[in-house]
């Protein structure tokens, strides 16, 4: 019998086309837009640089800090002499004006109180890249004035002045056999597959009210059918088409994403992980898919309830905004949400190369909300006499 | 007996719904239940077939014991709602397949009753099509194949011809006649169509307010609906007609012979239509 209640679910979901769209267009569509266009935020290059000008006159000295900003692997630099800064941003298209005199050096050296270097920036650019360069600028300048002061003195001052390259940034993985580069494809994988999980409640729901309130329900109670057989029915093909999501997000991310110049998704082996992250999310899905389907009349309010409700947990648990952009406060809310367990489980095996007690947690938390939900169907079934 | 219920109740909160209702349907009876909108023709239905619980009373379907026999009842019985229960995503192949392995047929067995249903219904043509492309005569005509599947002692037929053109419903109609002949299998037919019922059913009641309030045989249900009133000055009298016309024949001889004026002579040779509305006070139910 549970052959023939498997073959239904599967004939009706390959028959959805809506359906399929959502489950599997939609995420590859978002995987492959964020993986591209977050690649420069986890990486240490970047296509398009800054571009900057310097406000000043070309000498000895400025020509030395053109040399050094454009060591840099963010920002290119080149010397404009023009007081019209406005012209310089927007029609010269800058994204920073340093407007800085000649003779800064000398200024600096005696201590001069009227001495400003003035950083014009487009309004567009970041906090961080505005303090990654203004930074950078005070490094360049002291560097230049200590050298001087090093070589007048007859200083050695060798590992002073390679002290950038002396400072090491080293990732550190829970487990280093799986370790990882973090970049964004291992992030956007994640993320929207966890999202796309959640929407099997669009094929759960038309199934599930269709049946309720075409009369199948009926039919289906005045046979000799167990309730169990029946949600379990529904439970099985729709975990099953979960879990196809997942191998397929995976192989977007490790074949598709490089074939449009992304990074390609490294998993290392962790398939037994993936596989127990991916099965609570897909329980929890499912069952929070069965409670709207029943409380919900049409499919209409189904769609629209467990679309809205989506899109809110997917905003609070991380998956639209990173929750190490949130302040602390919104970080603890995105905490409570379902998708968010989800998606910072499968980035511990995704990004921190974590392991099964670095899951664990988030494994029960989706567990619990799905059981949650499923008995709330039950005690809903059993009160409207479905059952 | 097929059915025997007695003193059946149930309420939805605190609205009566079934009020000690008993009923009594005969073994291989092709039975038809009328009444109006609310009465609670589709509870009992759907209590009958587990879908809604009862409050109190006593079931007793084919020799079982509505509460102790559960499964056995679910086994012999089937229901066929008066919407379209089935998958319109499905063949229609596809929809008896997973509605019989339901029903526990196994592989041989399933396509030996899935071939049969299909026969007794027509529905040779549309095995390999979905559901939803088909005209409602055809859903209809699934919606009774997939009834049939585990060849049911009782079948219950919730209005299954609304909405259906009259070609259609005949032959369904017909179909129901032959399943009921053939299989002797016992029929619980409800409607608004009261012609449909006429031309079916050999054992006909009425629910209304809850309670059956007329169960005869179609015989005894049309006699009661033929009858002449002749109006004297001094009374009404009601001559049942029947087949004939002798006894109202008789009773104006006997008027001639008492030298009793005639006022009026009405003929109100009724059809069950007729006959249900009188008894039912023609009010319109919400």
């Amino acid at each position: 019998m549970f052959q023939y209640i498997l073959k239904k679910e599967f004939l009706l979901i390959s028959r959805d086309i809506h359906a399929l769209l959502v489950l599997f267009i939609m995420p590859t569509l978002f995987i492959i837009i964020m993986s591209l266009a977050l690649q420069n935020t986890y990486s240490n290059t970047i296509d398009t640089k800054f571009q900057i000008a310097l406000n000043t006159q070309t000498t000895k000295d400025t020509k030395y800090l053109i040399q050094e900003i454009n060591k840099n692997n963010y920002f290119e630099a080149k010397i404009i002499n023009d007081q019209d800064i406005k012209k310089l941003i927007y029609t010269q298209n800058f994204d920073i004006v340093v407007t800085i005199i000649k003779e800064y050096k000398s200024q600096i050296n005696t201590n001069q109180k009227k001495f400003h270097i003035d950083i014009h920036i487009n309004p567009n650019i970041s906090l961080q890249n505005q303090l990654l360069f203004k930074n950078l600028f005070t490094e360049i300048i002291s560097k230049q004035i200590m050298k001087e002061y090093f070589i007048k003195n007859k200083i050695n001052a060798k590992t002073l002045s390679q002290l950038n390259k002396k400072i090491n940034i080293i990732p550190t993985y829970k487990e280093e056999k799986f370790k990882i580069k973090p970049t964004s494809v291992q992030y956007s994988v994640p993320s929207w597959l966890v999202f796309s999980m959640f929407f099997i409640l669009i094929p759960i729901s038309n199934t599930f009210i269709n049946e309720k309130n075409f009369g199948t329900i009926a039919r289906l109670k005045s046979i000799n059918v167990p309730f169990f057989s029946i949600i379990l029915g529904k439970m099985v093909p729709y975990f099953i088409i979960n879990q196809f999501q997942v191998l397929f997000m995976i192989l977007v991310g490790i074949y598709i994403i490089p074939i449009l110049n992304g990074d390609t998704l490294q998993i290392n082996g962790n398939y037994g992980l993936i596989f127990m992250m991916s099965s609570a999310i897909s329980f929890a899905a499912i069952s929070f898919a069965i409670f709207i389907a029943n409380i919900s009349s049409t499919s209409e309010e189904a769609t629209t309830i467990g679309g809205v409700s989506n899109i809110v947990l997917a905003a609070l648990g991380g998956i639209m905004v990173p929750k190490f952009v949130m302040p602390e406060f919104m970080q603890n809310i995105a905490s409570l949400s379902p998708m968010n367990w989800g998606l910072e489980g499968l980035l511990e095996i995704f990004v921190m190369g974590g392991n099964f007690s670095d899951i664990e947690a988030y494994i029960l938390y989706l567990i619990l909300f799905g059981s949650g939900f499923l008995i709330l169907s039950y005690l809903i079934l059993k009160k409207k006499e479905n059952i | 007996m097929a059915i025997e219920i007695k003193n059946l109740n149930k309420f939805y909160k605190t609205t009566k719904v079934l009020d000690n209702l008993s009923l009594t349907i005969q073994k291989g009876s092709l039975f038809g239940l009328l009444g109006p909108n609310g009465a609670g023709k589709t509870t009992l239905v759907s209590i009958m077939n587990y879908l809604q619980n009862c409050d109190s009373g006593e079931i007793n379907i084919f020799g079982y014991d509505y509460k102790k026999h559960k499964k056995e009842i679910k086994q012999i019985s089937s229901f066929v709602p008066q919407t379209y229960a089935f998958y319109p995503k499905l063949t229609a192949y596809e929809n008896l397949e997973f509605f019989g392995a339901l029903y526990g047929l196994k592989k041989n067995q399933l396509k030996k009753r899935i071939n049969y249903c299909i026969k007794v219904t027509s529905l040779e043509k549309f095995i390999n099509k979905q559901a939803h492309t088909f005209s409602g005569g055809v859903k209809r005509r699934l919606n009774i194949a997939i009834g049939l599947l585990n060849t049911p002692k009782i079948l219950y037929l919730d209005e299954p011809t609304v909405g259906i053109d009259p070609q259609s419903r005949k032959y369904i109609l017909d179909v129901i006649k032959k399943i009921n002949k053939e299989d002797k299998t016992t029929i619980i037919y409800t409607s608004h169509y009261m012609e449909e019922i006429e031309y079916l059913c050999d054992d006909i009641a009425i629910l209304d307010n809850h309670q059956i309030i007329l169960h005869e045989t179609k015989e005894k249900l049309l006699e009661k609906s033929s009858f002449i009133t002749i109006q004297t000055q001094q009374e009404n009298i009601q001559v049942n007609v029947k087949d004939n016309y002798i006894a109202f024949i008789e009773m104006l001889n006997t008027l001639k012979d008492q030298n009793t004026t005639i006022q009026n002579i009405n003929f109100n040779n009724k059809n069950l239509e007729e006959l249900f509305l009188n008894i039912t006070k023609g009010k319109l139910r919400d």
